[in-house]
């Protein structure tokens, strides 16, 4: 048996099955979809070998960028408005004494119902004369605001719903993060005179930095593949003014039958996302200091 | 170690066998289709086997349907009907039903099973250059020429020309339709306003109707097939009714000076508010609810609607209090101002990958759906018109909107298509993407005319 473990082939033996199972559901997928990105396929005949002229269609067409832009928006809106509120929510609910439970399974609550049922409620809020919010405006003499037909307001409408949605879910793991900082750190400060918002500020922010790093990467992961949302709330309309990438590809491959510019669009968006990546890992991940307490 | 290994192989062995004996229970039941041997519904039996019928192998027929809701019930009860017929006739064989909502069935998941090779055996399908024809020329369909022969019933439709290809029939339309402007007779009379005869009469009405906080046409554009009801009887009637052919086959241009006026025309009235605010978020079945919930004077649907408005319809409350017209003549119109837009572009496809037992069901399927009967079952109870020829004397109808339509039909010089079921599927999603621009005010009325024409053009060159 031990003779046996010092041969190196044995090991290779052993992640051979995973090997393979890697080449087949992900080298080889991806290898095919380069392949398809290359061709004029309708998904019915064969297809036809064309060259770059899925990458230059793609390159000018304005909806595509639209809908990248779109995307930029979630991510945007997750950096500089979502985040912020998840780390303000979890400082709250961390120095809440009574009914920390309660708070916690609250914010939770909406990650666990689908996207369906989280679209139909937000629906019936953003409803032009039903609605939550236009009959807050109207108490204020204010006109009612088309939130999902207006194509000023479908984007931030869908923004709010989406973060709505997930806050919950990061809020619970931020939180997780707070409270297993010691206490004496905060006493010791709180001894030395610091005050709530220093303290926050100062100490509990800082040393929840790695947790907030993957809050940041994963809404990032979420933002580029956000979807069923969109869908679900105004299926990319009004006049493709809430079009994401993933929905626009989709569309493209299916209801038009474009299979080869769609997968061209799915490895465009594949080296999008491996940019942001990037970005990523310099401006945020590459700056993390491991925190020992 | 050694009493481990004996341990673990007993536990495996017990366990298959204990799973085996689950799976061998229903083994009649599931039986696959394609194993099982061909039923043969119209074989005739020998007396002796008649007395020990042999056990019939059930098996599958995956039937998708559109017919979703209240709105869509008496096709429903209909479907239902044909569906136990056709079972009781194919012995073994079972149906299916998978309900999937119109546009999603047609734009998104039709076309991804055609492409994955794994449609339904039987589905609603449409025809034309976008649809039906495209998954005939990719052998997805079944040629349906030699069942029609059999069952005798190829020369009894009205035309299902748009689900032909090279001479052989891959598609029947179950019904037709005509589109045209709905009214509320109530909300017109109160507002002292009589049923538009002429298209400043027509505009008088939405102004006035506007001027009193009524929403003078009902309009969801969600979908952007619903806007494009009406663009495609006004383009027409400017542009003449040879317009969506002229456009399909290259002979006319969406640039021409009439089709930009018609929808410079749609243009005037979205920026004048006649329809209903926010419509770009209200979808097809909102349109309706509008309507049928006397919030709007007009509504330009197809003549399906009808039944919405019969006393036990979703719109029973409106019954008798609905009249219909067509739409008028345009100043300056190349297009016969009674002509109309005639639709038999709807109705049911079937998968080239079908067994014996399959094609039977399918066989049966036919024979009992596309019958006088249910064509003027459909017509009386639903108000579609059949694409089936049937008795004149048969279509009759007590109903007085169903009155008026008919009598416009007939009145009718010519009829003209829906752009649909001619123009290949990326221009019909330019027209759509366009409509929904000009409504948004994301487009000019030439600027849409132009887009579209050069979609047109890429696919007339590919076919080149």
């Amino acid at each position: 048996m031990n003779k046996t473990l010092r041969n190196p082939y044995v090991y290779l033996l052993f992640v051979l099955p995973t090997l393979g199972l890697y080449g087949l559901f992900f080298v080889y997928p991806v290898l095919q979809s380069v392949f398809y990105g290359l061709t004029n396929w309708d998904g019915l005949t064969p297809a036809k070998y064309t060259g770059l002229d899925n990458f230059v269609k793609a390159f000018n067409d304005e909806d595509f960028w639209i809908s990248v832009k779109n995307n930029m928006y979630f991510i945007l809106f997750s950096l500089f408005v979502q985040v912020p509120l998840i780390i303000l929510f979890s400082l709250l609910i961390s120095g809440v004494k009574r009914l920390q439970g309660f708070y916690k399974t609250t914010v939770f609550l909406p990650s666990i119902l689908s996207t369906s049922i989280i679209g139909i409620l937000w629906g019936f809020m953003y409803h032009p004369s039903i609605g939550l919010f236009n009959n807050f405006l109207g108490w204020f003499g204010l006109e009612p605001i088309y939130w999902l037909s207006d194509t000023k307001w479908a984007m931030l409408s869908i923004l709010v719903t989406n973060a709505w949605q997930w806050m919950g879910f990061y809020i619970v793991l931020v939180l997780a993060a707070i409270l297993a900082i010691p206490k004496e750190i905060n006493e010791a400060a709180e001894i030395d005179g610091a005050t709530g918002f220093q303290r926050a500020y100062r100490i509990t922010t800082p040393l929840i930095m790695p947790v907030i790093s993957v809050v940041v990467m994963l809404s990032i992961a979420g933002a580029m593949r956000v979807v069923d949302i969109v869908l679900v709330m105004t299926n990319g309309g009004p006049a493709g003014a809430t079009e994401v990438m993933a929905s626009y590809m989709v569309n493209k491959a299916l209801r038009y039958g474009q299979y080869g510019y769609g997968t061209a669009l799915s490895i465009m968006i594949f080296v999008i996302a491996l940019l942001l990546t990037a970005i990523y890992q310099i401006v945020f991940a590459r700056r993390q200091e491991r925190i020992e307490y | 170690m050694k009493k481990k290994l004996v341990t673990v192989t007993a536990s495996v062995l017990v366990l298959s066998s204990v799973l085996s004996a689950c799976g061998s229970g229903n083994k009649e039941n599931n039986a696959s289709p394609s194993a099982s041997p061909a039923a043969s519904p119209s074989a005739s039996a020998s007396p002796s086997e008649a007395a020990s019928p042999a056990p019939v192998e059930r098996f599958d027929v995956s039937l998708r349907h559109i017919q979703i809701g209240e709105l869509q019930k008496f096709r429903k009860a209909i479907l239902d009907e044909v569906v136990q017929k056709a079972e009781a006739e194919v012995p073994g064989a079972n149906f299916e039903m998978d309900a999937v909502e119109d546009s999603f069935n047609r734009w998104t998941k039709l076309p991804a099973e055609m492409a994955a090779g794994n449609p339904p055996k039987i589905f609603d399908l449409f025809g034309g250059p976008g649809d039906g024809q495209k998954f005939a020329r990719a052998n997805k369909l079944l040629d349906l020429t030699p069942i029609l022969d059999e069952l005798g019933i190829k020369d009894k439709f009205t035309d299902f020309s748009t689900f032909i290809v090279d001479e052989k029939v891959y598609g029947l339309p179950i019904g037709a339709s005509a589109e045209g402007w709905f009214y509320n007779k109530e909300i017109l009379d109160a507002n002292g306003i009589a049923a538009p005869q002429t298209l400043e009469e027509l505009e008088a009405a939405f102004e006035t109707l506007k001027g009193k906080g009524v929403t003078p046409i009902a309009m969801g554009s969600q979908a952007a097939w619903v806007p494009f009801m009406l663009l495609n009887t006004l383009i027409p009637r400017y542009a003449g009714d040879d317009i969506q052919a002229g456009v399909a086959n290259g002979s006319r241009k969406m640039t021409e000076p009439e089709v930009v006026a018609a929808l410079a025309k749609y243009k005037e009235w979205v920026d004048k508010g006649y329809f209903t605010k926010g419509e770009l978020g209200i979808d097809y079945t909102g349109q309706t609810n509008e309507f049928v919930a006397g919030k709007a004077g007009f509504l330009f649907d197809g003549t399906w609607r009808v039944s919405t408005f019969n006393a036990d319809g979703v719109g029973g409350a409106l019954n008798g209090k609905v009249g219909y017209f067509a739409m008028p003549a345009v100043p300056g119109g190349k297009g016969d101002p009674t002509s109309v837009n005639y639709n038999q572009n709807n109705g049911y496809g079937f998968s080239a990958d079908v067994n014996d037992n399959e094609k039977a069901a399918v066989k049966a399927f036919i024979k009992n759906l596309y019958t006088e009967e249910y064509q003027v079952r459909g017509f009386q109870e639903d108000g579609v018109l059949p694409s089936m020829k049937v008795d004149a004397s048969k279509l009759t109808s007590d109903n007085s909107l169903m009155q008026q339509v008919l009598a416009i039909n007939a009145a009718a010089g010519k009829v003209f298509p829906h752009f649909d079921s001619l123009v290949p599927g990326t221009v019909n999603g330019e027209f759509e993407k366009q409509i929904q621009n000009l409504i948004a005010g994301k487009a000019t009325p030439e600027k849409a005319a132009e887009e579209i024409q050069k979609a047109m053009d890429a696919e007339l060159a590919a076919l080149k």
